[in-house]
């Protein structure tokens, strides 16, 4: 075989196999100059100092010391743990009866599915708006229907607890419909015969949840409960919205103090440290359901 | 027995379209009628909200809003479809790491923002429209990636193979086969990464300091901390953030649906 006709065909192989990554290097190299770089400059950030007038000093494991020694960040903390724990608690049950619901076959469920997924379409900032403006201390209806249900005014906005359970609302309000379209898909795949062996046996409607739907959309709720974690665990944007994170630092989330730290006080080097963990927790989440998935799979 | 559970669903469905719709419904009324107005259905109503937003400059927002959402599927779609397209039908060396495009998402956007705000600077596209548009693709790509990906599977291999045989190339058949098969999936991409664009208010809050430059939902939360108790005004501003929102998520609720699904199920 002639040289230039060799040289040609090993010239078209090597094309044949650059391509896949010429296709995807624009992706890898945004993704690294934007994703990977910046995360790598994040632990470099959090071990140091910087000022307003830019000056940093290397301040080794000093930011992570203060946050740990600080009174405030575990209350950050538990703000976020009593965030995530409120809204799965309210929202999963939502979400299953919602599944339910549009996963019958009655006509017009299509309309109800869709209707069903609104709040989540929407942005956190704007329906943080709306649920100000209903629970808003001086005109919102929740606000005065408290007040003719209970006798005396009862303010979400003024109190801890009432704060605590505002934000949770509005997240669980948000996070259901993401939380029934995965169980609801989970829903499709039982086998109708299920239910009717189990009627001709005498089960009723709990004891069906019980013991088919509950079990046979494992795997849809877990991957329900792992994205809403994630999303609840990270979220600024609506606690901040609603809150600012007071009263006090009552509803100071996790996300809220980072959001703070980093655009209100500019106090970059402790914005790092109070990012990495948030990005360690949500790790952290991630195994931790990963891991009962993979559990239950074996037994 | 049949009876009650029909009661049932329609109590259970009755139930959420009251407590979905009552909170939108709230604040649009909030929007249209005075400030001290607190009618279940107002008798009348006014414009006074939305002619006090237009005068604080807010139509300059809601251009942002279109400049950065626009630009951020004009940059995310052909990105996606390319790195999707390889993913999809080579096979090379390195491919089984692609399975972390599935967790970039999961990572706080928030956190990595710290470091890319001092980048930005470094850059000179601080203060600049650009740059939020750049970490608004960035974002996007993992998970748009990922979606084209999967529709570009769902089409059998047989046809690009035909085409193949017949001396087409690889790129030409992406362009003359692929892509019209996998329109559908290509235009869920694009609503996706719309109304993800149009909903974020974080690069545009970390990335830009004047009021000239931020983005709908940006200026949304300067609202809420700034006018107290205007909850007119305020509503207003959500009104014009969701209303487009709302029209596109209806009109094209299929595709979004499964957008949804596609990233979260596989």
């Amino acid at each position: 075989m002639p040289l230039a006709l060799r040289l040609r065909r090993l010239w078209r192989r090597a094309q044949g196999q650059a391509l896949p990554y010429l296709l995807l290097s624009p992706l890898v190299v945004l993704l690294l100059a934007f994703l990977a770089f910046p995360f790598a400059s994040l632990i470099y950030h959090s071990l140091r100092r910087t000022d307003l007038s830019g000056v940093s000093t290397f301040v080794g494991l000093g930011n992570a010391i203060i946050l740990i020694r600080e009174a405030r960040f575990l209350q950050n903390l538990t703000a976020t743990a009593i965030y995530l724990v409120g809204n799965l608690a309210i929202s999963v049950p939502l979400a299953y009866f919602a599944a339910v619901l549009i996963s019958s076959n009655r006509r017009g469920v299509g309309v109800l599915r869709t209707l069903f997924l609104i709040p989540w379409v929407l942005a956190p900032i704007v329906t943080a708006v709306l649920f100000k403006t209903l629970m808003n201390p001086s005109s919102g209806p929740i606000t005065n229907l408290l007040k003719t249900l209970f006798g005396h005014p009862i303010y979400l906005t003024l109190t801890e607890a009432g704060s605590r359970a505002l934000i949770i609302l509005h997240s669980a309000w948000r996070s259901f419909p993401l939380e029934m379209l995965l169980i609801a898909a989970g829903m499709t795949s039982i086998p109708g015969e299920l239910y009717e062996a189990a009627k001709v046996d005498g089960a009723g409607v709990w004891k069906q949840f019980r013991y088919i739907t509950l079990p046979l959309t494992r795997t849809s709720l877990f991957s329900a409960l792992l994205l809403i974690s994630v999303y609840t665990i990270q979220d600024a944007e609506g606690v901040y919205a609603l809150t600012q994170g007071g009263p006090g630092y009552a509803t100071e989330v996790t996300g809220v103090r980072l959001f703070k730290e980093a655009f209100l006080y500019f106090n970059i080097g402790l914005a790092s440290a109070i990012g990495l963990a948030l990005i360690v927790l949500s790790i952290g989440v991630i195994i931790l359901y990963l891991r009962i998935l993979g559990e239950g799979e074996r037994a | 027995m049949r009876r009650i559970r029909l009661l049932w669903a329609w109590l259970g469905t009755l139930f959420f379209a009251v407590v979905i719709i009552f909170p939108v419904y709230w604040g649009v009324r909030t929007s249209l009628v005075p400030n001290a107005n607190l009618d279940l259905i107002p008798s009348s109503i006014t414009f006074e909200h939305y002619r006090a937003l237009l005068a604080a400059g807010f139509l300059n927002n809601v251009k942002n809003s279109l400049v950065v959402s626009l630009g951020t599927v004009q940059c995310t779609l052909p990105i996606a479809l390319l790195a999707g397209y390889a993913l999809a039908r080579f096979d090379f060396p390195g491919k089984r790491y692609s399975v972390v495009l599935l967790a970039l998402p999961l990572l706080p956007a928030i956190a990595v923002l710290v470091p890319l705000i001092l980048y930005m600077r470094t850059l000179g596209l601080y203060n600049t429209l650009r740059s939020v548009i750049l970490a608004s693709t960035v974002f996007s790509l993992p998970y748009a990636t990922w979606m084209i990906r999967g529709f570009l599977l769902s089409i059998p291999r047989e046809i690009e193979e035909a085409a193949l045989i017949d001396g087409c190339g690889p790129m030409r058949a992406l362009f003359l086969i692929d892509i019209p098969l996998a329109a559908p999936g290509l235009i869920a991409v694009g609503i996706f990464s719309l109304i993800s664009a149009w909903n974020n208010y974080l690069f545009s809050f970390a990335f830009t300091t004047k009021r000239t430059l931020q983005v709908v939902p940006a200026a949304l939360l300067g609202f809420i901390t700034a006018w107290g108790e205007n909850y007119g005004g305020m509503n207003a501003a959500a009104v014009v953030a969701m209303l487009p929102v709302l029209i596109f998520f209806l009109t094209f609720q299929k595709w979004f649906i499964q957008g949804m699904l596609a990233g979260s199920s596989k």
